[in-house]
Order: C-alpha cells, then structure tokens, then sequence
C-alpha cells in the first residue's frame, strides 16, 4: 500500500490538463493543512467519523474486477474505475470516453468551472493531491447518445482508500446519458473519495443516475458538483442503498438562465448504517427552476441525515426552487434527520420545502388491514409505495426494478427477522 | 341460519368518551338496511367499532355470519367476512389497486379466487380504469365510492358496510352508485348503508331503516321511515333522545364521527 504523501503522487496520472494540475498542488497543500473533520461543523453535523485518512494506504495496483451486479445494466459505452484507476474504457458512438490522462485538453477545458475546490474538506483535498488517473465522458456540441455511459466504479482490495475521480462535459445543444454504479464486496473494510464533476453547456442536458451500492463495511465520501449553462437542463436519480457511512455532498450551481435542475432520490438505511446527504442548490441566474424529491427508510440502528441548502443569489430573480425530503423511520432505535434550508437574496421567487420524519401510517395500515392483508403485507405495501413515487421519477427506468428490489428486500427481510 | 350481522349491545368509546351507547341490531342475509341520523350521533363510529380501527374500545357483541368479531385484529375481521366502505377512504401513494388485490391474492390461500373476482369485478362494475391507478389517488368524490364498492365486490364479504357512501355525489352519481348496490345484492350477503339523507333511497329497496341518535338506534321501521325523517327531520328525536355525542375538542381521531 502507498501512503498518503508527497513521495506517493503518481506521476503517471499526471495530465496535461492546467487546472487539474493546480488543483493537484492546492490538494496536496490542503491536506497538510486540513484536519479531519468533525461533527462541530456545519457541513458534518450528526455525523462522527472514527478514523484519518492519513492512517489508510492506497492500493498498489488495482485489483480484479467483480462480477457484474444487479445494477449492471446496458450502456452505449462502458467504463469500469477500480481501486481509483480507470482500468476499461469501451468507447461509444459519438461520446468520447477516456482516461483523464490521455484526454486533449481542449476537451476539458470548459470543465474546470464545475471543479469541486481542494481546500473543500480534508478528503477534497487527498482526492486532488493523492487521487489517481480519472475518466473523462465528453459529448460534442450537439451530439445526441442513444443509450447511457454506464460508469462502475469499484473498490475491491480491502484496506485501502480509493480516489476515483469521473469528469463530465455535455457541450452546448448535447444530450449525455451516465449511470454511474458505485460498488464493493460486503467482505472488507474499504475507504473511497468518490469525486464526480459534471459541466452542461448551454441548452444541454445531462441525465444521470448514481447508484451506492456499496459493500456493508466501506466508507464512501462522495463529493459532486454539476454547474449548468443558460437553459440547460440536469435530470438527477440518486439510490443510496449500500455503505456503513455513505455520505454525498453535492452542489449544482445554476449558473445559466433558464436552466433546470430535477433531482430524485431515495435511500434506505438498516443495520447501523448511516446515511448523509447535503444538497447545495445555488441558484445565480435568473429564470432558473429546481426541484428535489427525496424519501428514505431507515431501520434498525440506522441513520440518516439530509440537509439541504436553496441558495438564490440577488441577481437571480424569477426564481421556482422546491425541496422535498420524507423519511419514515421503521424502529426505535433508527433516526432521521432532515434540515431543509432556503437563503434568498432574490426578492421576485418563489420557493419551498417541506420535509417529514415520521413512522408508518397509521390510517394506510388500517385501511390496508381493512381490504383483508395481514399487517405485515400491510406495511410492506406502503413502504414499496413510499419508495414507489420516488422511483418512478428516476432518469433512467431500466435501474428502477432492481432498485426496487433492493429497498424492498431490506424492508422484507428485517419483517422476516422481527426487526420491525 | 345465522345473520350476516348482528350487534348486541355494543359499546364504543375513545379514551373516556363513550360513543355508542349500547347499540342492538340484526341484518339478514339477503337484506339491506339502512342507518340514518344527525351529525354526530355515531355512524362512522360505529363502522369503526365493527372493523376494529385501533383507538376504539369496545365492549358487547358483533357477530358477522354467527363468529364474533370483538377482539380481533382488523386483517381478522376482513377475513371473517366484513367489509367496509369507508366515507373518506384512505389515499395509499405509490399502490395501484392491483398492487393491492396481487398482495393480497399473494397473501391467502384463496388467491386464484381473489384473482378470478377482480377481473369478474371489473367488468361487471366498468371499474377497469381504477385497477392500475394509485389507490384513492386523484380520484373524484364519485370514483372513490365507486372504487370502494369494487374493491367490496371483489372481497366477496357477508357483511357490506357502506358509510356514507353517496354524500357529496351529484344526481348522477349518486345513481350509479345506487345501482351498483343493488347489484352487490344477493343471497350471500348483507348490506348496511349508512347516509344522511334519504336521496339515495329513491333508487334502493330497503328491508329495513334505522334510526340513529346519541349512540343507539332509537327507531326501526319501513322504506316509509325514511320518507318520514325526511319531512319531520331528526330534531324531535333529537330533543327525546339525547343530543350529538359530547364534543371532545380539537382531537383529530374524532374527525368523522
């Protein structure tokens, strides 16, 4: 294993990309300087983390790929990132798909605006200073895909910290489909930095779905930045299902006039896992619209957190911006949290949230009951039709069945067990 | 041969108010009957009472098809054979009602029947259109009746209760939904529709109409009684038998009583 310093830096990840290259010294400064971070911050409220990541190594080389999941689903073209280096790259039609490293620069030279900055946290900045080769999905001006990117990120040798690092770019009038499949073994202890970073230009739209299907024992520190251009147009699926501690910090900057952001999510706690999202939706053009939808289940000693952050800069009148987050919580000993925020500096919008944490419904139950189930039968129909609303909002479809089954099957098996 | 329902002396209360004060009644198999009175003299409580919703306790006797039905769970009591259909049924986001009926087929071991029912059902009732649409869910007024009584038609119970089940209908609904009780009619099974007003009656043949006030029936009779609580109202009756059942403040659980 390598350890986190200066020594370690691959010099074959090295690109010719100037603001990656920036990025990577900012990086290795950060992290001399950053300490881990704590639950006294804002940003990591509720959330206790019981290790450094200066104590983890990176793996040597990477290590076999798995075996496809029930996630794996069709794409125009393929990637797989294991252990944080792009080991293949299927190239598609019209798309190009590449290691960061062999990309032309000019490629990605609008992509630096949608950088996530390095002094964001102590696990920014190993991302920067430390993180290996990166991929890069790149649609032209005015291409159009027929089939999504499917991006399976891996961690797969146990004990070690994984950095990989995805960069998107839909150029002005393009439409660009990804999947991104984040996985690892149940067995082991595993670390990862994932880093996703999406530029839509002007009039273009991304559809994208990110599905945390990590392992029982990995940390995963998701960080991701979208910034859309005038009327772009962001349609975003999240399904966090995996993990012991699986936390996305995003931001989409909406940037461009006219431009939407539509963002879907559920997640599904159990066992004690934790569960933690913070959404930063930062609207600085006028006539933007966004919208979240997220719902999550927690069971168990499982938690989850979403906070959620609807800034609208001053200059960014016209405004439509809604957050929605429910969460119903299946055990005593499970808990939510769920902290809607708006910040409008704006004086011409309209915006709103509504957030919930609660147990099943009583009255469904009863009038489920009431058409002859059993009360089991009874709650797994509500929790299916819980999740159901979110799903059914999802950008890409063909990842509805099996993220159904996934959050069904928790909820299924703990009844099995007398966990609920 | 026993009734499809019969109540003896059934009490109802929530926490310490008492709701249904010792209520008596008998539908035969075959037969429809039906409850009026005023606002708050205890109809829905008394569909709760006999489904068992939790927070209603009770004591006497309710026996649907000669089994008792107090002290069971809600799931039993759909099982023995009643079933209701609720004033303000409940909106279950995400679950279409085949969802619904395929858990349930699922769930018991008559699921070929239940299967057989919805398809039967659906026809007859040209309720096809609510199978895969979210249960309650942007429904108007009139097709949530109308979806409770194929949801009833597809249960096959001995006991139907209907709470309400023509209040704010149109004419025409209100007739269609008429007409689709009278088909829910047969041997097999009794019917109780509860209503307020004797609109519906125009197109139904009752056996029997009750007269409800304060927690107990307080009169039975003829098709004519409704036509008589009709002209002379519930105020007499009222004023002899004791008023709306105590007001219990802001509590949303008394919500519809």
């Amino acid at each position: 294993m390598r350890p986190l310093t200066v020594d370690s830096v691959d010099a074959r990840a090295d690109s010719e990309i100037p603001w990656l290259t920036d990025l990577r010294r900012q990086g290795l400064e950060a992290f001399q300087r950053l300490p881990m971070p704590t639950s006294v911050e804002e940003e990591w409220r509720y959330i206790d983390l019981d290790f450094d990541l200066a104590d983890l190594g990176l793996a040597d080389k990477p290590g076999a790929p798995m075996t496809p999941g029930p996630y794996d689903v069709d794409g125009l073209g393929r990637a797989t990132i294991v252990d944080g280096s792009v080991v293949v790259v299927e190239p598609a039609d019209g798309i190009t798909i590449s290691r960061i490293a062999d990309a032309d620069p000019l490629l990605l030279a609008g992509a630096a605006d949608a950088a996530i900055p390095a002094d964001l946290d102590r696990f920014s900045a190993a991302s920067y200073g430390f993180g290996g080769d990166g991929l890069m999905v790149h649609a032209a001006q005015g291409s159009v895909a027929s089939g999504p990117v499917v991006v399976d990120v891996q961690a797969v040798t146990p004990g070690t910290l994984s950095l990989p690092r995805i960069v998107l770019v839909a150029e002005r009038q393009s439409e660009l489909s990804v999947i991104i499949l984040y996985r690892s073994p149940d067995e082991g202890v595993f670390h990862v930095v994932p880093h996703l970073q999406a530029t839509v230009g002007d009039n273009a739209r991304l559809k994208l779905t990110t599905v945390q299907a990590w392992g029982t024992d990995t940390t995963a520190i998701g960080q991701q930045r979208v910034v859309l251009g005038r009327d772009a147009h962001l349609h975003h699926g999240e399904a966090g299902i995996g993990a012991a501690l699986g936390r996305l910090h995003f931001f989409v900057d909406i940037d461009g006039p006219g431009a939407h952001s539509e963002i879907t999510g559920l997640y599904f706690g159990e066992a004690d896992q934790v569960l933690d999202y913070r959404a930063f939706i930062n609207h600085r053009a006028p006539h933007t619209t966004s919208n979240m939808f997220l719902k999550g289940a927690v069971e168990d000693a499982s938690h989850s957190v979403f906070t959620g952050l609807i800034r609208i800069e001053a200059e960014a009148q016209r405004v439509n911006a809604y957050q929605t987050n429910r969460n119903l919580v299946l055990s005593d000993e499970a808990g939510a949290e769920s902290v809607p925020n708006l910040e409008i500096l704006a004086n011409d919008v309209k915006c709103g949230h509504a957030s919930t944490v609660g147990p099943l419904d009583a009255d469904q139950r009863y009038y489920l009951m009431s058409r002859g189930l059993d009360r089991l039968h009874a709650d797994r129909l509500q929790v299916r039709g819980f999740f159901e609303e979110a799903i059914a909002r999802l950008p890409h479809q063909q990842l509805a069945d099996p993220i159904r089954a996934a959050v069904n099957e928790k909820y299924v098996r703990a009844q099995d067990e007398g966990r609920t | 041969m026993s009734l499809a329902l019969e109540v003896r002396n059934l009490r109802a209360s929530i926490g310490s108010i008492e709701i249904l004060r010792g209520l008596d009644l008998e539908v035969g198999f075959g037969e429809l009957h039906v409850l009026m009175g005023p606002n708050g003299s205890g109809k829905s409580t008394l569909c709760h009472a006999l489904m068992g919703k939790p927070g209603y306790s009770t004591t006497g006797s309710a026996l649907v098809a000669g089994r008792e039905l107090l002290g069971e769970d809600v799931e039993t009591r759909a099982r023995m054979g009643l079933s209701e259909a609720f004033q303000y049924p409940t909106e279950i986001p995400g679950i279409t009602l085949r969802d619904l009926f395929e858990e349930l087929a699922d769930q018991r071991d008559d699921g070929d029947a239940i299967r057989a029912r919805v398809s039967e059902a659906a026809d007859r009732l040209d309720a096809t259109r609510f199978l895969d649409r979210p249960v309650n869910g942007g429904l108007s007024g009139g097709e949530k009746k109308r979806s409770e009584i194929f949801q009833l038609a597809v249960l096959a119970p001995s006991v139907a209760v209907l709470d309400e089940i023509d209040s704010g209908l149109d004419v025409d609904a209100v007739r269609e939904v008429a007409e689709a009780v009278e088909r829910m009619r047969g041997p097999d099974i009794g019917v109780l529709l509860i209503t307020h007003y004797n609109r519906i009656l125009q197109y139904l043949k009752p056996d029997r109409v009750h007269v409800m006030v304060a927690g107990a029936i307080v009169q039975s009779g003829g098709p004519e009684l409704a036509e008589e609580l009709e002209e002379r109202g519930y105020t007499d009756l009222v004023a002899e038998f004791g008023g709306p059942t105590p007001d219990a403040g802001e509590d949303d659980f008394l919500a519809g009583l």
